[in-house]
C-alpha cells in the first residue's frame, strides 16, 4: 500500500507492527483445528454482562446493524448500546470523546479518510492485538474475503486499525423510464455524454424535471461527493504523491471544475444547498433522472415507503471523464477505541468481529446495508436480487483508496475546499482563482503539517 | 445598663462569636453551588480560551505540544478574509435584524398596551410565547421543510399563484433573507413582552392626563411612554446583541452557513475551525475578538440609550 505518512522514523515500529498484524492475520485464518474450537458464545463468556457503547450513523446500514444487534446480544450476553450521530457530527464527537480521555464510545466508527488522525494519535488499538489473541479471534473472520482495497483503506503504517462496514462506491442511479421515454434506451458512459446527449432531452424546466442532481452542500458533501468527483476524472488530483505539492489548481482541476459549472443548466436550481438526503428524495420523487450518489443509497431508492420510482430505478457504473480516472471511493470501518477498559475492548472486538464476519454479510445486505465482504457481493443470488452490488464491486477492482487524502491534516483541507469549492460553483468565486486560493492554502497546511520541506 | 449588658455580651463570650461566624458563613454555603457552576461553565471556558487564544492547539495534534504562539492567532484571524467576511455578515444580519424586531416589537405592544380588550391582549401574550419556546434548532429544520425548492409549503402557495417557484436557501441573497426572517419572527415576541413590560411600569394618571391634552399617539409616545421604554429597549438590545452575535443552531440546521458561505455568520465559522479544522488556538482568538464586539455594543447601548425614567 502507499504510504502517505512523511516521518520516516516510524518506519521500524511500522514494520514490527506490520509483522505482529500478518501474525494476527495468520493467527486468524481458518485452521481445523482452531475452527472447530472456537465459539462466539465461549469467547463472549468472560465479558457476560458487560455494555459496550458503539458509535453508528443515521445510514441505511447502521438501521441493519441495529436490527441484528440482539442476535449478538442473546449469543454473547454483551449489552451493545448504540449513539447515533449525522455524518457531519460524527468525527467532532468522536474527537471530543478522545481528547477529553473519555471512554463514552467503545466502538469507534472511523471513515476512510479519518483513519490517519485516529492512528496517528493512538486513539485506536491495532487489530493485531486482538487477531493475536486465539481466545477473541474467530478462525473463520477470513480477512482475504475482504476486497483489498477495502482492508488497505484503514491500515495506517501498514498496521490493520478496522474492520470495514459500509463500503460505497460512487454509483449512477437513473429512472430507466425516463431514458426510455427520451429515446435512451441505456444510461450514459460518460460525462460528456451525460451533458451533451442525455442532458437536453431530460430536462424540463417548465415541468421541473432535470437530468441530473449533484448534491454538493457546503461540507464534505461539497469536497468529496461535488469536488473530488470531477478534480479526479478530468485529470487533477490533491497532490503529487512524492512530494505533496498540491495539484489543486492544475490544468486538470480546472477542466474539471469547468465541467461541473457547464453541468448548471442539467441541474435544479440550489444544488449548493442540497445534501444526500435532498439529492436522494429529487430521484426517489422523478423529479431529476439521474444522481451519481453512493451504493449505501440503493436501500432508500428502492423503498416503496419513500420512493415512487422503485419500478424504474436501475444502477450503472459512474460515468467517466476524460482522464478515465478511479471512480467515487468512501466508507466506514469499526476500530476499538484505546480509552476503553480491557475488558470492553475485548468485548467491542468480538461485536465487530462479529458485524464484518462472512456469516453475517448476507443478512445485512438483506436490510440493507452495504458491506466489502467477496462472498456475499458477489453471490449470484444477491447479485440478482442487488443491482447495485454488480457495478460496485466492478469499481472496487480500480479504486483508490487515497481518493481523498487520509492523512490527519485532511479535515483542515476538506474544510478549504468546501470553503472556495461551493463558492466557485455558485459563481461568486471564479474558477482558477478560487483554485489558486485552495491551493496555495492546503500548500500552507501541508507544509505546516510537514510533508512539503 | 441592661442594653450594655447585652451589647457587651457578644464580645466577652465565644460561642455567641462562633455562631456569628457561622451565621456569617451560611449565605456564602447556599450561594457556593451557584458561584461553583458559575465558575465551571462560564468563568472557565472564558479563562481556557483566552489561554488558547495565545498558544498553538491543534486538537487533532496534540502529542505535538501547546507552544506559546504570542499574538499569532489574531493576526491570523484579522488576516483571514473568511473570518473578516463572516464578522462583517454577522454585523449586517444584526444590523438589519435588530432595527425590525424593535420598530415590530414597538408596535405590538403599543396595539397590546392600548384599546385591546384584557382578554385579548391574555391570548396574545401565549401565542408571542410560542414562537420564543421553540429551540433554533427546530425553527432551522422547520424553515427547511418550509423554504424547501422543490417540496416546500412556501413554494407550493406560490405555484397556486402561477408563479414559478423561488429558490429561497440555494440563492445566497434570498438564503440570508430567509435566516433573516427567520430570525425576525422568532425573537420580535421577545422584544414585544419586554415593552409591554415596560409600558406597564407608566403611570395611568400621567397616561390619562395627556390623553386629555392630546390625541396624538406619537406625542404620548414621545413625551411620556418613551422614556419608560428606553430601559427595556437597552435590555432588548444587549440580550439581542449577544443572541445574534453568536447566533448558531437555527442557521446551521437551516443552511449549514451555506449556499457557499453567505450565510456563515462568525459562530458559524468559528465552529468550522474549531471542531472540524480543529485549530482551537486560532478559533479561541476569533472568540476572544467577537466576545470584545459583544462589550463594546453592550457598552455604546448603555451609553447612548439607557436613561433612568421618574414618575
Amino acid at each position: 500500500m502507499k504510504c502517505f505518512h512523511p516521518r520516516g522514523a516510524r518506519r521500524i515500529a511500522a514494520a514490527a507492527a506490520t509483522a505482529a498484524m500478518l501474525f494476527g492475520v495468520a493467527a486468524a485464518q481458518p485452521t481445523p483445528g482452531a475452527a472447530a474450537g472456537w465459539s462466539l458464545a465461549d469467547a463472549a463468556a468472560p465479558y457476560k454482562g458487560t455494555t459496550i457503547n458503539v458509535v453508528i450513523l443515521d445510514r441505511p446500514s447502521y438501521v441493519a446493524e441495529k436490527a441484528l444487534i440482539p442476535q449478538f446480544e442473546k449469543t454473547t450476553g454483551i449489552t451493545v448500546k448504540t449513539t447515533t450521530y449525522p455524518y457531519e457530527s460524527a468525527l467532532k464527537a468522536e474527537t471530543l470523546n478522545f481528547v477529553s480521555n473519555s471512554n463514552q464510545y467503545d466502538g469507534i466508527l472511523a471513515d476512510l479518510i479519518w483513519t490517519g488522525t485516529f492512528a496517528n494519535s493512538k486513539w485506536v488499538v491495532p487489530l493485531s492485538t486482538f487477531t493475536s489473541n486465539p481466545k477473541l479471534a474467530d478462525p473463520a473472520l477470513d480477512l482475504k474475503d475482504f476486497f483489498p482495497v477495502w482492508l488497505d483503506a484503514f491500515k495506517w503504517d501498514n498496521v490493520q486499525y478496522g474492520l470495514p462496514f459500509d463500503s460505497y462506491s460512487g454509483l449512477l442511479y437513473y429512472n430507466k423510464c425516463l431514458l426510455k421515454k427520451a429515446g435512451f434506451s441505456s444510461p450514459p458512459t460518460t460525462w460528456a455524454e451525460l451533458r451533451d446527449k442525455y442532458g437536453p432531452k431530460l430536462t424540463n424546466k417548465s415541468a421541473g424535471t432535470y437530468a441530473y442532481a449533484l448534491q454538493s452542500l457546503r461540507g464534505e458533501t461539497q469536497t468529496a461527493d461535488s469536488f473530488s468527483r470531477f478534480l479526479w476524472d478530468f485529470g487533477g488530483s490533491w497532490y503529487d504523491p512524492k512530494t505533496y505539492a498540491p495539484q489543486l489548481a492544475s490544468p486538470g482541476a480546472v477542466k474539471g471544475m469547468e465541467f461541473r459549472a457547464s453541468l448548471a443548466p442539467i441541474m435544479p436550481p440550489g444544488i449548493v444547498s442540497d445534501d444526500h438526503a435532498q439529492v436522494v428524495q429529487l430521484m426517489a420523487q422523478g423529479k431529476v433522472a439521474m444522481i451519481t450518489e453512493w451504493s449505501s443509497f440503493y436501500t432508500t431508492l428502492n423503498d416503496p415507503a419513500t420512493s415512487k420510482v422503485r419500478d424504474c430505478l436501475a444502477v450503472a457504473k459512474e460515468p467517466a471523464g476524460p482522464a478515465a480516472a478511479d471512480p467515487a471511493f468512501g466508507g466506514f470501518a469499526y476500530m476499538v477505541s484505546s480509552q476503553s477498559p480491557q475488558a470492553k475492548q475485548d468485548a467491542t472486538y468480538l461485536f465487530i468481529q462479529w458485524l464484518a464476519s462472512k456469516a453475517v454479510a448476507p443478512q445485512l445486505i438483506n436490510k440493507g446495508a452495504v458491506v466489502a465482504r467477496k462472498g456475499a457481493d458477489t453471490d449470484p443470488a444477491l447479485m440478482k436480487k442487488y443491482p447495485y452490488l454488480a457495478p460496485m464491486v466492478a469499481q472496487w477492482a480500480h479504486s483508490n483508496y487515497d481518493w481523498r487524502p487520509r492523512i490527519p491534516q485532511y479535515p483542515q483541507m476538506s474544510e478549504v475546499v468546501a470553503n472556495y469549492g461551493s463558492q466557485i460553483q455558485q459563481g461568486s468565486l471564479g474558477i482558477k482563482p478560487g483554485l489558486d486560493k485552495i491551493n496555495d492554502e492546503i500548500k500552507g497546511i501541508l507544509t505546516s503539517g510537514g510533508y512539503i520541506k | 445598663m441592661l442594653a450594655e449588658q447585652q451589647r457587651a455580651q457578644p464580645a466577652l463570650s465565644l460561642p455567641v462569636s462562633k455562631r456569628e461566624r457561622r451565621q456569617r458563613l451560611t449565605p456564602w454555603l447556599f450561594l457556593f453551588p451557584g458561584i461553583g457552576v458559575l465558575l465551571a461553565v462560564g468563568i472557565y471556558p472564558v479563562i481556557y480560551a483566552l489561554w488558547a487564544s495565545v498558544h498553538k492547539v491543534d486538537l487533532v495534534n496534540l502529542a505535538a505540544g501547546t507552544p506559546f504562539d504570542g499574538a499569532q492567532n489574531y493576526f491570523s484571524a484579522f488576516l483571514n478574509s473568511l473570518f473578516t467576511g463572516a464578522v462583517a455578515r454577522s454585523l449586517l444580519f444584526l444590523a438589519i435584524s435588530l432595527p425590525l424586531e424593535l420598530a415590530l416589537g414597538m408596535l405590538i405592544a403599543l396595539y397590546l398596551h392600548g384599546t385591546v380588550l384584557p382578554r385579548v391582549r391574555s391570548v396574545v401574550r401565549v401565542v408571542l410565547v410560542i414562537p420564543m419556546a421553540m429551540t433554533p434548532v427546530v425553527v432551522g429544520l422547520i424553515g427547511s421543510l418550509v423554504f424547501n425548492n422543490q417540496f416546500g409549503l412556501v413554494n407550493y402557495l406560490i405555484g397556486f399563484g402561477h408563479m414559478q417557484s423561488v429558490d429561497w436557501l440555494g440563492n445566497s441573497q434570498l438564503a440570508y433573507l430567509t435566516t433573516l426572517a427567520l430570525q425576525v419572527w422568532q425573537w420580535t415576541p421577545f422584544v414585544t413582552l419586554i415593552l409591554v413590560a415596560s409600558l406597564a411600569t407608566v403611570p395611568p394618571e400621567i397616561e390619562e392626563a395627556l390623553r386629555l391634552e392630546t390625541k396624538s399617539w406619537l406625542k404620548r409616545l414621545r413625551y411620556v411612554q418613551l422614556p419608560f421604554l428606553l430601559p427595556g429597549i437597552t435590555a432588548a438590545l444587549i440580550f439581542q446583541t449577544a443572541y445574534i452575535v453568536k447566533l448558531f443552531d437555527m442557521v446551521y440546521t437551516l443552511t449549514g452557513g451555506g449556499p457557499g458561505v453567505s450565510t456563515e455568520l462568525v459562530s458559524i465559522y468559528i465552529e468550522r475551525n474549531a471542531f472540524r479544522a480543529f485549530d482551537i488556538g486560532t478559533a479561541a482568538a476569533q472568540s476572544v475578538i467577537l466576545l470584545v464586539i459583544t462589550i463594546v455594543l453592550s457598552n455604546l447601548y448603555i451609553r447612548f440609550f439607557y436613561v433612568e425614567a421618574e414618575a
